[in-house]
């Protein structure tokens, strides 16, 4: 997802931040997961997994290794 | 498997919803907090639609209920696993539900007209001259957050940088009274000059500060 925000409308820059924030933020729990490929179910994952973005994937591992 | 949505109050009244997949949202409650869920047997793509369009159904949501957004996608394989996730965590749940009570979440995306032009011109030059323009673009970043951390001190509750690859990115917490004032004083910084742009965000149910993690105003 660009950062850039010159050159589109400022109601388009909130809906990236929106939705940043709808998968960046908000109440964490661990789920499960079902993996597939083109609708098909391969396997169903029962692991305690939560999705986030990658920068703040690298902000948490950054943050244990300091703690380590 | 259940969809989660949101956290809300024990006796909070839902309105009648359809959510992501298109069933009717269902209410969980416990004593003291509830969680908002959907039936999900359909697999979820996570794409930019869908995180937009449950988006929206939490926006829409949260203007009749005080809670706490659930992060997109969380998946629950039975309603009894969603009951045991809300007994172990609705104490926390429900005191953060009353301090954030008649609040809301703004963010405010600043940067310049032409962000860290010298920095993509150096690239092909010296590496000395690579890090000087490295190091002001980075000294220019934390001066703005600065600058609009204080603008907004007067009126957000809490405050939380988030990351950004280019200019900042500031989550605010604020009363719902005073999102115009908060809006008032981030254009204040634009006007300053320095062909500043900035786009504010909001208001938003409040994604950035459900726990209590985030740096008090």
């Amino acid at each position: 997802m660009s950062d850039a925000m010159e050159s589109w409308p400022d109601e388009q820059v909130a809906l990236i931040d929106l939705i940043d924030r709808v998968i960046g933020g908000g109440v964490l729990i661990t789920g499960d997961v079902v993996l597939g490929v083109a609708g098909v179910d391969l396997v169903y994952l029962g692991l305690r997994l939560v999705l986030a973005p990658a920068h703040e994937v690298d902000q948490s591992v950054a943050l244990l290794r300091r703690s380590a | 498997m259940m969809l989660l949505y949101a956290v809300v109050p024990a006796d909070a009244t839902v309105p009648e919803t359809r959510g992501l997949v298109g069933h009717r949202l269902e209410t969980i409650r416990g004593a003291l907090a509830a969680v908002i869920v959907e039936e999900c047997s359909d697999r979820l793509r996570a794409t930019n639609d869908e995180s937009g369009a449950f988006a929206k159904i939490i926006c829409d949501l949260a203007t009749r209920t005080l809670m706490l957004p659930i992060r997109f996608p969380t998946l629950l394989t039975t309603t009894s696993v969603v009951l045991a996730e809300l007994q172990a965590n609705q104490a926390a749940w429900r005191e953060r539900l009353s301090e954030l009570d008649g609040l809301s979440e703004v963010v405010i995306r600043a940067q310049w007209a032409q962000p860290d032009r010298d920095l993509g011109l150096a690239s092909d030059s010296s590496g000395t001259t690579y890090l000087v323009n490295r190091a002001s673009a980075i000294h220019r970043r934390e001066a703005s957050v600065a600058e609009i951390t204080d603008l907004v001190r007067s009126c957000a509750r809490e405050i939380k940088v988030l990351h950004s690859q280019r200019g900042v990115r500031i989550a605010c917490l604020v009363g719902n009274a005073d999102v115009p004032k908060l809006r008032d004083a981030v254009l204040s910084w634009r006007q300053a000059g320095g062909h500043r742009q900035v786009v504010v965000g909001g208001p938003w149910p409040p994604f950035s500060f459900v726990d209590q993690e985030a740096v008090g105003a």
